[in-house]
C-alpha cells in the first residue's frame, strides 16, 4: 500500500494534490456560494490561453497563465459589477472566447503542442520539486488571503447589499476574492488540469451542502471530501495506471453521489 | 425631539430611469430618535428612496447627507442597520445557523484580526434574545419559517448596535401575533434604546400612535408632521394627488 511512496515523485505528487485541494476546496467554497461556479472552469481556460501564449512567445508558462487568469477574473468581475450582466452568462462568454483564443494561438504557432496538451488534463507524476515550492509558497498566500477576510467574503456571498450598508468594501474584495482564485486555478492546471481544476472547486462544497449545517462546518467537510478524493484518486492512479487528475474527479463525484444519496433518504 | 444635526439630510432627490421618473424633487430630513413611517403604493419609489439614503442607487440629482457628510465621506456604517425588502427570501441550501446570520452582524467591526469577542458575542446574544430566537440559534436559515427568518434579519441588524433601524417591510407574511410584539419591540427599541427607527410598511393604523411622522411616498413625497390626525394628512395627500387608501383604510380598522 505504501510502498508507492518510495518513489520520490509520488511524494511529490501527493504534497502537490493535498495542498491543491486544500486550495481548491475553500476557495471553491466561497465561489460556490456567490453562484459562480463556473469560474474555475473559465479561469482554468484563460490560464490555458496564458500558457499557450507562453509556450509561443518563450515566457515561462506558469506566469503567463497566472498574468491571463488575473485579467480574465478582472474583466468578469467588471462587467458583473458595471453592467450587471448575469454572471453565468459573463462566464461562458470568457470561457469560449479564452479557449477560442489558445486554439488560434496554439494552430498558429505549429501543431498541437504536447506540453499544452499537459496542461489540458494535468501530469500531476511529472509535477517537479519547484513547482510543489511555488505551489506552496504561492498557495499559502492566497489561502491566507481568503482566512483573513473569510467573514466578510461570507457575508457578501450571503448579501452583497447587506454587507455594502455595513461598510465591508464590497468592491475591493469582489475583486480580491476572483483575483486569488485566478491564481490559484493557473498554479494547479499543470497538476490536475485545467479540465479538471473546475471540478474541484465546485463538487467538495456541494456535496458538502447537502449536508446543511453551518458555514464552518461546511468548509470542514468540503475540504475534508477534496483530500480524501485526491488521496484516493492519487493511490487508485498509481496503482491501476489510471490518469490522475480524471481519477481524483471521479472519486469527488463518487462522494457527490453519496452525500446526495445521504442526505436525501426519507 | 429633534437635535440640529439630521441624521438624515435628502435635498431635491430626484431618480430618473430611461425616462421614468420614480421620485422627483425629494427633500426630508430624518432627525436623531425619530420614529418614521413610509407609506406609499406599490411601485411608489420607497424602497428607491431608502435604496438612495444609503448609497445602494445613485440619485439622478440631488443630494443626500448622513450625519452631515456626504455619503462617499460617511465611514461609520455600523451605526446603521439594515434590512431589506427581500431580506428573508433566502436559498435553502445556504450553510448558514441562524448564530451565523446574527454574527454577521459584527463583521464590520473591530478590524480583521479582532476574533469574535466578548462584546460581539453580547450583542449576538441580546439581539437573539430581544427577536426571540435564541431556541434558533443553530436551525439553518433555510428551514425556518419566514416569520422567523425575518425575526432573524432583525437581530442580524441590532447585533452591529445600531443608531439607525431602517426596515423595509419586514413583516410581511408575519402570524399577527407576531406583529404586535414587532411592534412593540420598535417601540420600545426607539423609546428607551433612542434608536431612530425608519420603517417602510403598509400596516400604519397599529403604529400611528408610536410614530413621530409619516412620509407619504409617491414619486413626490408628502410628509405629514402629526400622525396622530391622520384625516388630516390624507387629506393633505388627496391635495398632492397621492393615492392614500392605505391610510384610509387602517383609519376604519382601528
Ligand atoms: N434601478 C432601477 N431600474 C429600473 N427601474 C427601477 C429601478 N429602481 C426602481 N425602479 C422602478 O421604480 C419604481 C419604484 O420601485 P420601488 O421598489 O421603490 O417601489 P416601492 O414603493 O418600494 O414598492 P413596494 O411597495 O412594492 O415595495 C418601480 O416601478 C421600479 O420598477
Ligand atoms: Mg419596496
Amino acid at each position: 500500500m505504501f510502498e508507492m511512496f518510495e518513489y520520490d515523485f509520488m511524494q511529490r505528487a501527493f504534497l502537490a494534490g493535498i495542498i491543491i485541494a486544500i486550495l481548491a476546496s475553500i476557495s471553491g467554497t466561497f465561489v460556490v456560494l456567490k453562484r459562480y461556479s463556473l469560474i474555475g472552469e473559465t479561469l482554468a481556460h484563460s490560464s490555458l490561453l496564458g500558457v499557450a501564449v507562453g509556450l509561443i512567445a518563450g515566457y515561462n508558462p506558469l506566469w503567463a497563465a497566472v498574468v491571463f487568469a488575473v485579467i480574465s477574473a478582472w474583466i468578469i468581475e467588471y462587467l458583473r459589477s458595471a453592467f450587471s450582466l448575469y454572471s453565468d452568462a459573463v462566464l461562458s462568454i470568457l470561457l469560449s472566447g479564452s479557449l477560442a483564443a489558445a486554439v488560434i494561438i496554439v494552430s498558429l504557432g505549429g501543431a498541437f503542442n504536447n506540453s499544452l496538451f499537459s496542461y489540458l488534463f494535468g501530469s500531476i507524476l511529472s509535477v517537479t520539486y519547484e513547482d510543489v515550492v511555488t505551489i506552496a509558497i504561492f498557495g499559502t498566500l492566497a489561502l491566507g488571503t481568503l482566512l483573513f477576510f473569510s467573514k466578510e467574503l461570507y457575508f457578501i456571498a450571503y448579501d452583497e447589499e447587506v454587507a455594502k450598508v455595513s461598510g465591508i468594501k464590497v468592491k475591493f474584495l469582489n475583486f480580491l476574492l476572483v483575483s486569488v482564485v485566478a491564481i490559484i486555478i493557473a498554479l494547479s492546471i499543470r497538476v490536475v488540469g485545467s479540465l479538471l481544476i473546475g471540478a474541484l472547486m465546485v463538487i467538495p462544497t456541494v456535496s458538502a451542502l447537502q449536508f446543511r449545517v453551518g458555514f464552518l462546518k461546511s468548509v470542514v467537510i468540503s475540504l475534508s471530501i477534496a483530500l480524501f478524493s485526491v488521496i484516493l484518486g492519487m493511490t487508485l492512479s498509481f496503482h491501476f495506471s489510471l490518469p490522475s487528475g480524471a481519477t481524483i474527479v471521479l472519486c469527488v463525484l463518487g462522494i457527490f453521489i453519496l452525500s446526495l444519496i445521504i442526505n436525501n433518504r426519507k | 425631539m429633534k437635535f440640529n444635526l439630521p441624521i438624515f439630510d435628502i435635498k431635491n432627490l430626484s431618480f430618473i430611469v430611461k425616462g421614468q421618473r420614480i421620485l422627483s424633487n425629494i427633500s426630508l430630513e430624518i432627525f436623531r430618535s425619530e420614529y418614521i413611517a413610509i407609506i406609499g403604493p406599490n411601485g411608489g419609489g420607497k424602497t428607491t428612496l431608502v435604496r438612495m439614503l444609503l448609497g445602494l442607487e445613485k440619485p439622478t440629482s440631488g443630494e443626500v447627507k448622513i450625519y452631515g457628510k456626504k455619503l462617499s465621506d460617511f465611514k461609520e456604517w455600523h451605526k446603521i442597520g439594515y434590512v431589506p425588502q427581500r431580506a428573508s427570501h433566502v436559498d435553502s441550501s445556504f450553510p448558514a445557523t441562524v448564530l451565523d446570520i446574527v454574527k454577521m452582524g459584527r463583521t464590520s467591526q473591530g478590524g480583521i484580526f479582532s476574533s469574535f469577542n466578548e462584546t460581539d458575542k453580547k450583542l449576538v446574544y441580546d439581539a437573539m434574545a430581544k427577536m426571540d430566537i435564541l431556541d434558533l440559534q443553530d436551525k439553518m436559515i433555510g428551514t425556518l419559517s419566514g416569520g422567523q427568518r425575518q425575526r432573524a434579519m432583525i437581530a442580524r441588524a441590532l447585533a452591529s448596535n445600531p443608531e439607525i433601524l431602517i426596515l423595509d417591510e419586514p413583516n410581511t407574511g408575519v402570524d399577527v401575533a407576531s406583529q404586535k410584539n414587532f411592534y412593540a419591540l420598535l417601540r420600545k427599541l426607539n423609546q428607551e434604546d433612542k434608536i431612530t427607527i425608519v420603517f417602510i410598511t403598509h400596516d400604519i393604523g397599529v403604529i400611528a400612535d408610536d410614530i413621530a411622522r409619516l412620509f407619504t411616498i409617491n414619486e413626490k413625497a408628502v410628509i405629514c408632521n402629526d400622525p396622530k390626525h391622520l384625516l388630516s394628512c390624507q387629506e393633505m395627500s388627496e391635495l398632492y394627488g397621492i393615492d392614500a387608501h392605505l391610510l384610509h383604510n387602517h383609519k376604519h380598522e382601528h
